[in-house]
């Protein structure tokens, strides 16, 4: 799948009278695509993601933002159209949040009346109720103002938003929150995001791909999985020895279902001529497609009738959110070895087993 | 407590008087005030852009308001000759320095995350110093009005000695010929003045809402 490309680093650099914090930096964003930039402070990440709408310069090298130098656009225009969100948040403390919201839209003297609509659908967007519009930020706390962060990021719709540490001054339980709206937020919004953060977990659950800097350099670049089997020592080491768990935990189960295991409704005559592709039991179902439970073929008679105390009943499948991780802690902890899931529906999806798990590492990692 | 009558009686006889000196004094005061506003806020605007700069500004306009009252009115005689002008001049630089350095601290003051974020959303100079910068700043540049104000009520008497009239000359009259009612005629309607008007500036600010949601 090709996707047009959105951002653009051609071996960029920037220099500081003699310092180069950012040396030779170059990836490309597809449009939609999430880029985490992380690293070890003084990096050179956030001076990376600040060139890109020129709130720092660059010395050398080219940015294009849809395909254009950014050195050839108007840097003010460059900034209306790309969406910022800060560590420090800077909502204006003397504007209501209504008027922080509209803040581009102020900027480009948009009618009064789209701003409002703009800023109550926003405010709604980002989970906060409408008559917060007309408070002061400071009435607000951190987390609040963080999403209003975001909302005046959308306020302009523009296709790409930069947000550095966003989520680094607030709580780690309101951060976790406000991640998972990110995300939630980010299947209907489709933007293309860059976001910085030095914490590796909010890269994982985050980040399409993810860029690891060292002293000025992008030292790494790739998904998750591919940074947690990297070679290079330095990567390894960033990102930890149990950074795989962290990066199982952002990957749903979804993605190691196993579905080539017979199923029969309840009630149901089994074909013994029927494939077992190599399973020793078949799992039941009820009418609507929800999982019952599993019965040996031992158990099943000559006539393919299926006694329904031969059924062995487990608990309830589990739901399709359910990341790697999860799933195989539950089988640890569990003592079991396969795990039926469902989707939102109750509709048995499949099962995750280790070995399915164990694919997942083998297929993605292997270099 | 016979002094004390006396003294309303003294003042209630000499009303028209004091409230046509006190009508000038204030005139004199306010345009003293509002052209010290004028001139150095923009002059505080301008050099907070440079730190250095600003920082000689200020040096400058503390200096000129070590210079005493009546040497500076003595100045300005050759050039602006008698009367309210000299007074009003000396009310100005009175007032750059308090006004000038809460200018330039209310604008270097502002937090810089703040300032990035305008300017990460496309604020041109221009609209970040009227939407960000001026506004923010405003609660310390109104302080340092209100200051200004009680300070040139008081100051403004002084021009009683070029010929500016004003309550200084009741003042001026009363200590030459050493009668306390006229000094106190020419007293008490001045600190109520200055207290008057650094209410009423208290009261505008409020109406304007200049600190809402900042502090």
């Amino acid at each position: 799948m090709t996707r047009e490309i959105s951002v653009e680093l051609r071996n960029v650099d920037k220099v500081y009278d003699t310092a180069k914090v950012v040396d030779g930096v170059s990836f490309s964003i597809k449009k939609g695509e999430v880029l985490v930039l992380i690293g070890p402070s003084g990096c050179g990440k956030t001076t990376t993601l600040k060139m890109i709408n020129q709130i720092i310069p660059h010395t050398a090298g080219n940015i294009l933002v849809n395909g254009e130098d950014v050195t050839k656009l108007d840097p003010v225009e460059l900034r209306r159209s790309i969406g910022y969100v800060i560590q420090y948040i800077g909502l204006l403390p003397h504007l209501t949040i209504e008027e922080n919201i509209n803040f581009v839209l102020q900027l480009t003297k948009r009618p009064k009346k789209e701003q409002q609509e703009r800023a109550l659908e926003l405010i709604e967007t980002v989970g906060l109720p409408a008559d917060y519009l007309k408070r002061f930020p400071r009435a607000l706390s951190g987390g609040q103002q963080q999403r209003v962060g975001v909302a005046r990021a959308l306020a302009a719709d523009p296709a790409i938003l930069l947000m550095d540490e966003p989520f680094g001054a607030v709580d780690p339980l309101t951060r976790e929150q406000l991640q998972n709206e990110l995300m939630r937020l980010q299947e209907t919004i489709k933007k293309t995001i860059v976001f910085v953060t030095h914490d590796m977990q909010e890269a994982f659950k985050i980040g399409d791909r993810i860029g690891i800097m060292k002293e000025g350099k992008l030292v790494a670049m790739g998904s998750s999985m591919e940074l947690v089997n990297s070679d290079d020592e330095f990567v390894r080491d960033f990102i930890g020895r149990g950074a795989l768990f962290d990066v199982l935990d952002t990957i749903s189960v979804t993605r190691v279902l196993r579905k080539d295991i017979p199923t029969i409704r309840e009630g149901e005559h089994f074909d013994k001529e029927s494939k077992m592709n190599g399973w020793d039991n078949i799992l039941v179902l009820d009418e609507r497609d929800a999982f019952l439970g599993y019965v040996s073929i031992e158990n099943i008679d000559a006539s393919g009738k299926i006694s329904g105390d031969a059924v062995q009943r487990v608990a309830d499948a589990f739901p399709a959110e359910l990341s790697i991780k999860k799933a195989i802690e539950e089988m640890l902890y569990g003592g079991r070895t396969w795990l039926p899931v469902a989707g939102d529906d109750r509709v048995f999806k499949g099962i995750v087993t280790f070995d399915s798990c164990a694919g997942l590492l083998s297929k993605e990692g292997g270099s | 407590m016979e002094s004390v009558v006396n003294f309303f009686q003294y003042f209630w006889d000499i009303r028209e008087t004091v409230t046509a000196m006190a009508g000038r004094h204030a005139w004199m005061s306010l345009f003293g005030v509002l052209l010290g506003t004028f001139t150095a806020v923009p002059m505080g605007i301008f050099v907070s852009r440079n730190k250095r700069v600003s920082g000689y500004a200020i040096d400058l306009a503390g200096m000129l308001y070590t210079i005493p009252s009546l040497a500076v009115l003595g100045f300005f005689l050759p050039f602006l000759g008698l009367g309210w002008m000299p007074t009003i001049a000396a009310l100005v630089i009175y007032s750059w320095l308090p006004i000038l350095r809460n200018t330039v601290t209310g604008i270097v003051g502002v937090d810089a995350s703040i300032k990035e974020a305008a300017r990460g959303m496309g604020a041109t100079s221009f609209q970040m110093l009227v939407r960000v910068e001026l506004p923010l700043a405003m609660p310390v540049i109104m302080a340092a009005i209100r200051t200004v104000t009680v300070l040139t009520v008081g100051i403004t008497t002084m021009g009683a000695l070029v010929g500016a009239g004003g309550m200084g000359d009741l003042i001026f009259q009363g200590i030459s010929m050493m009668d306390n009612n006229l000094i106190l005629a020419g007293t008490i309607p001045v600190a109520t003045m200055a207290l008057l008007f650094d209410q009423l500036l208290g009261l505008l600010e409020r109406r304007l809402k200049v600190s809402a949601g900042i502090t």
